[in-house]
């Protein structure tokens, strides 16, 4: 008894508020967004919300199991789990495609996407390795070794094929930077054998995982919204390029951080900075030009196939269509939103966003509740990773720690790439949005990923080391 | 290291990821607004509701022009599946070729649009789209096909209303319908509003050409909520911005269609027209023209590509509405006309005579006349020479030629003031305005001052270069009838209860004064109802009808057979004109024609006898 008192007052409130405030939203819309007048009642089965409803029940009883099981099992368990649903990825290759793809195990009527759970056993076994790993003597084994656990289900992910899962498990690469883990032992390995080099570590290889997320990110922006024409409403006749709305909000960007370095900055600090700051901002406007200027003088057969891509050119599988519909759904709803159930665009029975009740759910929350319940929205998701990333730097346990990192860093891509989807700043890749989006095995995974997170940090004291 | 410090960079990602979306969002939500009318463009249709056309009644209430349901069957590509096109073919009576050729007819020509950024005519044809497959079914056709339409799924039916005429008369007056082509559609002018769409019926000819916009009704547009596959799901904010469908207000005519059906009868067989027209108000109660055809023939599109090209080839030209186009020269019932000038313009008095000079022009025998009634009465082709002499020559120009242009010009004057030598305000398109020759028109055959009455003489007889329609013809008989004035005639009496059109109820005054008009008068009356009359075919026993008849020279065949009138003498209800073609003297066949007329008209039966006598005269070369 005394346990579970202790155990209700160590829960992180403001993560768990969050947590289940999202459940809410995402269960609210999908009622919304699949709502049948034939079987209003939210508890009806064979609606889609009905569903949900299930899911959300087996999830919240799944929570309640990890809050009864001792924290340990995870960390002395973590091999046999990854074991268990890679074998789960490879079966799942054998199965009948669905959409074209072999993404589903059968269990009855219903189905299970190992991917979605193979985020978490990866999750586990990756704080397992590396927090029993001494970081300052990492060799080019320990870092092939983690790179193995994190390859290993991606590829099996890729064979599905599911590229928005594989994509999400280069978040894992954040957590190794935070740890320390870098690609250099590879690279200074290739590097020294140059005569007369002989380097220990290089700025670029130790922060090599960020910088390449920019250079990704900043280059697939450039490209999908470098040639769209932007016009201000309050400024009418000035039309913007995408490209040059970058630069300019580069050039925002890194004024706002020079001005912060120059009132916060310490003196020893301030020129190495500010060097960084010019540094970056001429890097970055360069990167962005080059590659529109070198997508530029692609050929067009080139161009079409990057087009294709990423979704900005009409293609048979419809991923432009998806995109200008779940834009035009976004950007209708306005200042204020069209209001709770008002969506016209992108209910599922209009069916013009397709998907809008999994990989699009953003469009007809967007559509209802308009730029405010949108921001507000996103704001949620912010303080919660924000949260997370406090509650990982609390952790006495590196094996809490980078476990609370992983599940920051795929709930952050799974929210940066799903938004940015809606919005048209990214490919559409369907990967759906954490707590929100319609489907059993997304919504026990993540609610499974996030019990696992409170329950270790709800015991985060009672653990040494 | 401290390792620690990365934190922040992590935090700076999550933070800038945060920040761009924010801002896109607010771009995409507050400012840009492109979005909003993209996702109107998505999710609200517009569904455009046509209501059925107003109907007409004629002048005694009955309903001449309705409306009837027809069925459209249409298809949806889309939700075709497995379409067994022998069986299908086989339910609609046709053979699978038929249906393959007219499945690619409707890919390739429905939803046919003029792209302005292209410039091109492209289709836009969707395969979510419900097309007219067949058009125009009756409810027994439709109702065979829909007991196996669940066979053929993506074949639904769709109900339209189109234009019956329960009396089948008046074809030529009342027009007919026909889908608005691609010129109607992208003209500025018609299709201002927007309210023809491919598809939508559009007044050819007649009055539904003229009043197509008070026929047309408003069209309903109900706003709605679409699914991607084009099916309504709800309507738009509850029906705000809806608008019902409102059906036009009915026409009523002045015709009275049992008159038109009579007059019809008459002309069967004949070429001609018989115009009747109310004196007082200018109502048109009768405008038939010979031959004709039964309106019911153009109705839809099915009957009119079948039926029109018949009837635009027919040599008697069923299609062409005489009374409102045909020129004809007036023959002698322009001596009415001439009579009223030269007395309004002093050259004669009622009580002029004029001796029957026929050295001058033909004339048959008569007695001379003494005054303005007996030459109406005897149409003494001389007398009216030498009156329409003194007209034209009227000596005020020493010149002979200054002096004829000085009097053509002033005769043309009193002639426009009757209504001639120009369109009248008639309210139906195509009308012709005949001629009224000025000094301008024969300066130009003749060169100027090289011509004098005795040059153009023949227009005093009504022959040579003058040309009236027969709707004028009997618009004179109006005049004289209203002593001097009329109500520019027209087919609407009123717009439900408006009355009719402003410019129908303002009165055109001629240029001759009403007391001028008795002598005419009287002359009419001796026509009918005096021995030495020309009409006496076209005497009634207890109507006074006074008339005059007109025989056309016809270089061409048989002369032309006119007679105009109007009854009863006091306090006139029908003025009527009746031309025929080709069939001898006035008094011969138009003239019982108008007598016939008028007595149904006014008692509502005719004396059987004289229907008879017609009959006998309606036989090939009666002459005078």
């Amino acid at each position: 008894m005394r346990k579970n008192d202790a155990l209700l007052s160590q829960i992180d409130w403001p993560l768990f508020i969050a947590f289940i405030s999202l459940l809410i939203f995402g269960m609210a819309t999908v009622y919304s967004v699949a709502f049948n007048e034939e079987h209003p009642n939210i508890f009806s089965f064979s609606e889609k919300y009905g569903k949900q409803m299930l899911w959300l029940g087996v999830s919240l009883f799944l929570g309640l199991l990890i809050f009864l099981i001792d924290v340990d099992i995870y960390r002395k368990f973590a091999v046999p789990i990854y074991i268990f649903t890679l074998l789960l990825l490879v079966i799942v290759l054998f199965m009948p495609p669905i959409n074209g793809a072999r993404a589903w195990i059968g269990i009855g009527s219903m189905g299970i996407q190992p991917a979605e759970f193979a985020k978490i056993s990866t999750a586990l076994l990756l704080s397992k390795y590396i927090s029993g790993l001494m970081i300052k003597h990492q060799t080019i084994n320990t870092v092939l070794t983690a790179v193995g656990i994190i390859m290993a289900p991606a590829i099996l992910v890729a064979l599905q094929p599911d590229a928005g899962t594989l994509v999400v498990f280069s978040s894992f690469l954040f957590v190794m930077y935070r740890e320390g883990m870098t690609f250099d032992p590879i690279i200074l390995k290739l590097v020294n054998r140059i005569p007369g080099i002989n380097l220990k570590s290089t700025w670029v290889g130790n922060h090599f995982i960020p910088l390449l997320f920019i250079v990704v990110v900043l280059a697939v922006l450039t490209l999908i919204i470098g040639e769209v024409e932007f016009s201000i409403g309050f400024l009418p006749g000035i039309i913007i390029k995408g490209g040059t709305g970058i630069i300019i909000t580069l050039a925002f960007l890194f004024l706002l951080a020079f001005l912060y370095i120059r009132r916060f900055g310490t003196k020893r600090d301030r020129a190495s900075l500010t060097f960084i700051i010019v540094f970056g901002f001429v890097f970055m406007t360069a990167l962005s030009s080059s590659v529109s200027f070198v997508f530029s003088k692609l050929a067009r057969h080139q161009k079409d196939r990057i087009e294709m891509v990423l979704g900005l050119k009409e293609d048979p599988n419809g991923k432009d269509y998806n995109r200008n519909r779940a834009m035009a759904a976004v950007g209708s709803g306005g200042t204020f939103g069209k209001g709770y159930k008002e969506a016209s665009v992108s209910s599922v029975e209009s069916n013009h966003v397709p998907e809008s009740e999994t990989d699009f759910i953003f469009c007809p929350f967007a559509e209802e509740w308009g730029f405010f319940g949108s921001v507000f929205l996103v704001f949620i998701y912010l303080f919660m990773l924000m949260r997370i990333v406090f509650i990982a730097e609390r952790q006495r346990s590196s094996f809490n720690r980078i476990y609370a990192y992983c599940v920051a860093m795929i709930l952050f891509y799974h929210f940066a790439i799903n938004i940015g989807m809606n919005i048209g700043f990214v490919p559409v890749i369907g990967i759906p949005l954490p707590f929100f989006s319609y489907g059993g095995s997304s919504i026990m995974s993540f609610c499974i990923m996030m019990f696992l997170l409170l329950k270790l940090d709800s015991q985060r004291k009672d653990v040494l080391r | 290291m401290n390792l620690e410090n990365r934190k922040y960079v992590i935090i700076g990602f999550i933070l800038l990821v945060g920040f761009i979306y924010t801002s896109r969002l607010f771009y995409m939500q507050v400012v840009d607004d492109t979005w909003v009318l993209r996702a109107q463009e998505i999710a609200e249709k517009r569904k455009e509701i046509i209501p059925p056309r107003g109907v007409m009644f004629d002048r005694k209430g009955r309903k001449i022009v309705s409306n009837k349901t027809y069925y459209n069957l249409m298809m949806t590509e889309e939700k075709i599946t497995h379409l067994d096109t022998v069986a299908f073919a086989k339910l609609i009576g046709w053979t699978p070729i038929m249906v393959r050729e007219r499945f690619k007819e409707i890919v390739k020509g429905e939803g046919i649009y003029y792209n302005k950024s292209s410039g091109k005519h492209t289709s836009n044809y969707q395969k979510m789209r419900a097309y007219p497959f067949l058009k125009e079914l009756t409810l027994d056709e439709i109702t065979k096909i829909l007991v196996h339409i669940a066979n053929f799924p993506g074949f639904k039916e769709e109900v339209t209303s189109m234009r019956t005429y329960p009396y089948a008369n008046g074809a030529n007056i009342l027009g007919y319908l026909n889908e608005a082509n691609r010129e109607d559609i992208e003209s500025e002018e018609i299709n201002a509003d927007h309210f023809y769409r491919p598809g939508s019926n559009i007044g050819r000819s007649g009055i539904e050409r003229f009043y197509e916009k008070e026929l047309r009704g408003r069209k309903g547009i109900r706003y709605v909520v679409t699914s991607a596959m084009n099916n309504a799901i709800e309507s738009y904010a509850n029906g705000k911005y809806d608008t019902v469908a409102k059906q036009a207000i009915p026409l009523k005519l002045g015709m009275d269609i049992v008159l038109q059906a009579y007059g019809e009868k008459l002309m069967k067989g004949k070429k001609g027209c018989i115009v009747a027209i109310e004196p007082s108000t200018g109502e048109i109660v009768t405008m038939v023209s010979s031959p004709s055809y039964d309106p019911n023939l153009l109705v839809g599109r099915r009957n009119i590509s079948l039926n029109y090209p018949k009837l635009a080839r027919d040599k008697d030209f069923p299609l062409f509405p005489r009374p409102l186009q045909a020129e004809y020269p007036p023959g002698s019932i322009f001596k009415l006309v001439q009579s009223l000038i030269g007395m309004q313009e002093g050259v004669v008095t009622e009580n002029s005579g004029f001796a029957c000079i026929k050295s001058m022009v033909g004339c048959h025998n008569h007695p001379n006349a003494t005054c303005i009634a007996e030459a109406v009465q005897y149409s003494c082709n001389p007398y009216f020479y030498q009156l329409v002499r003194k007209v034209i020559q009227q000596k005020k120009k020493k010149n002979l030629y200054a002096d004829a242009e000085y009097g053509l010009n002033k005769w043309h004057r009193y002639m426009n003031s009757f209504g001639l030598g120009k369109e009248l305000d008639v309210d139906i398109t195509g009308q012709k305005g005949g001629l009224i020759p000025d000094s301008k028109y024969y300066d130009k055959w003749y060169g100027h001052h090289q011509w004098a009455f005795s040059t153009i003489r023949s227009i005093s007889i009504g022959q040579g270069e003058i040309k009236l329609t027969p709707l004028q013809m009997a618009n004179i008989a109006v005049i004289i009838a209203n002593k001097g004035w009329y109500y520019s005639p027209h087919f609407v009496k009123s717009i439900g209860k408006k009355g009719p059109k402003a410019n129908f109820r303002k009165k055109h005054k001629t240029l001759v004064e009403s007391r001028y008009f008795d002598a005419v008068i009287e002359g009419m009356r001796r026509v009918v109802n005096e021995s030495g009359g020309t009409a006496k075919s076209a005497r009634l026993e207890d109507i006074i009808v006074c008339g005059k008849t007109g025989t056309v020279q016809n270089p061409h065949g048989q002369d032309h057979s006119v007679f105009i009138a109007f009854a009863p003498r006091d306090n006139p209800k029908i003025a009527i004109a009746v031309f025929v073609e080709n069939a001898g003297a006035g008094g011969a066949v138009a003239a019982p024609i108008v007598s016939l007329m008028i007595e149904k008209y006014l008692k509502g039966k005719v004396t059987k006898d004289k229907e008879l006598k017609l009959n006998e005269v309606d036989k090939p070369n009666i002459i005078h």
